[in-house]
């Protein structure tokens, strides 16, 4: 709104009602105009009409005193009709212009101006020649040096019998006309009332105006200027990046429609920006989770490759150490033989043997532990190698209190490896859950098919009823030389061992174990074919 | 067929051999290398050959195979320091007799060389 006063030439309603005032303007003028022309024009015409009665009257009234010769008495009567308001002289001049009588008796006796209509009503040219004029006039309207109005009426005195008959004899019968009657009568109150018409019109003009202007721009504001701004409104809090604003317009003319178009299009704006935050959020989401992958898989190259070189060395050194040891092993069972049995000496050197052949396996599972690739590949049923492995294991004295629970589904399950490698992986699995459980209680193997990532997997399942496993173990649990067995009974490679192999094959071991109540390890490999 | 040649780079290797071999009343001779080993046998008859696996200047594989080629009745036992049973079964297939893992008891390397010399002239498996 404020625009329309501070910035008429950016408003299209102040544009508007300019043009519209101006036209009013214009129009009313013309009109006012034409009006008070005609008015002015009717009111002299009707003036005129009076005048002549006036004249007519004059000269009725006159007449008598004319005839005979009275004078004095004519000069009284034209006083007399003198003196009304706006009567301002009457006079009576012959036909050359020389004053007889007059209400004003200083001019009587003087000669009339020839250039108003009182000659010139009548000649064309009254100081040259009687030529008449085409059309005579009777009335002519001056303006006196107040600047009024003046209506000047003539009439002729027309020669009668009466006049030329008359005793004084002042007229021959020859003569048409024997003289004029000029009455000027003032308009000054006609033009005054008039004036007061016309400052009223231009009132009303004004008023009218102004009424229709502020109407229209009343109008215009309302149904173009403020929806319009309205509208500019909204679309600057759109660029400005608000998309959920909505243009207030609820007319159903072309505003209205426009509106409702823009808010339309903000919603798809709105909906496509959405759309592509979405995407946006998505791609994010995305690329989080490959970078976390990465991440996962390059923190499990580096502890792949952590063991590998551990393992390179642990091979180096484990080859090494085997050579001394075969002269261990092999000068204490000499040494033995020189002793008897149950000598002192010959359990001393029981213990060296025993404790050498600790190293021995020690050697045994770091080499094994070191060896990248499987030996002999071929298709592996992992429901025979685990039949195998549990009947290999319950006909050990370490398995005698221990119950096998054994569910396999009926799947082959196939992978390309080498046989040995998982049986040692099984193997490794039966040893732990029994130390676990001090020798006694019930061991589950189980195998089922499952899909991971749209991949199928075998999974084949350990659990047992032992200690558990602490959290603060958990994440070191597949660290080589990592046990919480008794000294001498575990070498810490059984799960690294297990855990490097099953790596090796593209699966992964999982653990589930609460303390107190048991273990349960989960071994996932890729299968290679589907059994049927 | 009492005679054995030990070839091994590791001298408690080959010490141990002669120690637990000689006092079961065999000759036992030493070679450090397989140089060496082909250089005795050469030039004396061996009934049973304890060659290590790995060596450094000729390795236990290459001297098996130029044993097999000279001296085919000579036996050659594999001493393997690595439990890869993969070079075992590779050494079996070139014609070694057998083989014994390192660390071996006497009695082991005992058990061994007996078959061997029981079996001697009959067939090999």
């Amino acid at each position: 709104m404020k625009n329309i006063f501070r910035h008429p030439e950016k408003s299209v309603a102040s544009k508007l009602i300019i043009a519209i005032g101006l036209l009013m303007i214009l129009l009313t003028l013309i009109f006012w105009y034409a009006i008070l022309i005609k008015q002015e024009k009717d009111i002299t015409s009707i003036a005129v009409r009076y005048g002549g009665s006036f004249v007519n009257f004059t000269k009725e009234s006159v007449r008598a005193s004319m005839l005979n010769f009275k004078r004095d008495e004519t000069q009284r009567m034209l006083e007399t009709l003198s003196t009304p308001q706006g009567v301002r002289r009457v006079s009576i001049y012959n036909h050359q212009g020389n004053i007889l009588f007059s209400s004003d008796k200083k001019s009587t006796g003087q000669l009339i101006d020839r250039n108003t209509v009182a000659c010139k009503g009548c000649h064309t040219d009254p100081e040259k020649s009687p030529a008449l004029q085409e059309a005579p006039r009777k009335w002519a309207v001056y303006r006196d040096e107040h600047g009024y109005r003046t209506l000047h009426v003539i009439d002729e005195i027309p020669n009668e019998p009466s006049c030329y008959t008359a005793a004084c004899h002042v007229h021959s019968p020859d003569r048409k006309v024997l003289g004029f009657v000029d009455a000027q009568l003032s308009l000054a109150f006609l033009d005054e009332a008039l004036l007061k018409q016309k400052l009223a019109i231009t009132a009303y003009v004004v008023l009218f105006v102004l009424g229709v202007s502020l109407f229209l721009g009343l109008i215009i504001y309302k149904i173009v200027s403020k929806p319009v701004s309205e509208l500019a409104q909204g679309m600057e809090k759109v660029a400005g990046g608000d998309l959920d604003y909505t243009v207030p317009i609820k007319s159903v003319d072309e505003m209205g429609v426009l509106a409702q178009t823009f808010n339309s299009m903000i919603k798809d704006l709105k909906m496509a920006r959405d759309q592509r935050e979405k995407w946006t959020q998505t791609l994010e989401e995305e690329i989080a989770k490959k970078a976390e992958e990465i991440r996962k898989t390059h923190a499990s190259l580096v502890q792949t490759e952590k063991l590998a070189s551990l393992g390179r060395m642990a091979a180096g050194v484990a080859h090494e150490i085997n050579n001394p040891l075969t002269g261990v092993v092999t000068f204490a069972h000499l040494l033995k033989k020189r002793f008897p049995a149950e000598s002192p000496e010959s359990q001393d050197l029981n213990i060296i043997i025993e404790q050498a052949d600790r190293c021995s396996k020690i050697i045994k599972n770091l080499l094994t532990f070191a060896r990248a690739t499987p030996s002999e590949k071929g298709k592996v049923s992992i429901n025979d190698v685990l039949n195998r492995t549990v009947f290999m294991v319950q006909n050990q004295v370490k398995f005698h209190h221990i119950k096998f629970d054994v569910h396999l589904e009926n799947y082959q399950f196939v992978i390309v490896g080498d046989s040995s490698q998982f049986q040692q992986i099984f193997l490794n699995m039966f040893i732990n859950a029994a130390d676990a459980m001090n020798e006694r209680g019930k061991i589950t193997v189980a195998t089922r098919r499952i899909t991971e990532n749209g991949r199928p997997y075998v999974e084949i399942e350990f659990t047992d009823e032992g200690c558990g496993i602490k959290d603060d173990d958990l994440p070191k649990l597949f660290e080589p030389f990592f046990t919480t067995k008794p000294v001498g009974k575990g070498t810490g490679l059984g799960l690294s061992v297990s855990h490097g192999i099953v790596k090796h094959l593209g699966g992964y071991i999982k653990v589930n174990s609460v303390v107190g109540k048991g273990t349960s390890f989960f071994v996932r490999l890729p299968l290679t074919e589907e059994g049927k | 067929m009492k005679k054995i040649l030990v070839i091994d780079d590791e001298a408690i290797v080959r010490t141990s051999c002669e120690r637990a071999l000689g006092l079961e009343g065999y000759q036992v001779k030493l070679a450090a290398s397989g140089r060496e080993g082909i250089e005795f046998l050469e030039n004396e008859t061996f009934g049973i050959v304890l060659l290590d696996l790995k060596m450094p200047d000729m390795d236990g594989i290459e001297v098996l195979n130029r044993i097999n080629e000279k001296w085919p009745a000579t036996k050659v036992i594999m001493i393997t320091g690595y439990s890869t049973v993969e070079t075992a079964v590779q050494a079996l297939r070139l014609g070694a007799y057998n083989f014994i893992e390192k660390p071996f008891t006497p009695d082991t390397l005992l058990a061994a060389v007996r078959e061997v010399t029981e079996n001697s002239g009959g067939p090999q498996k």
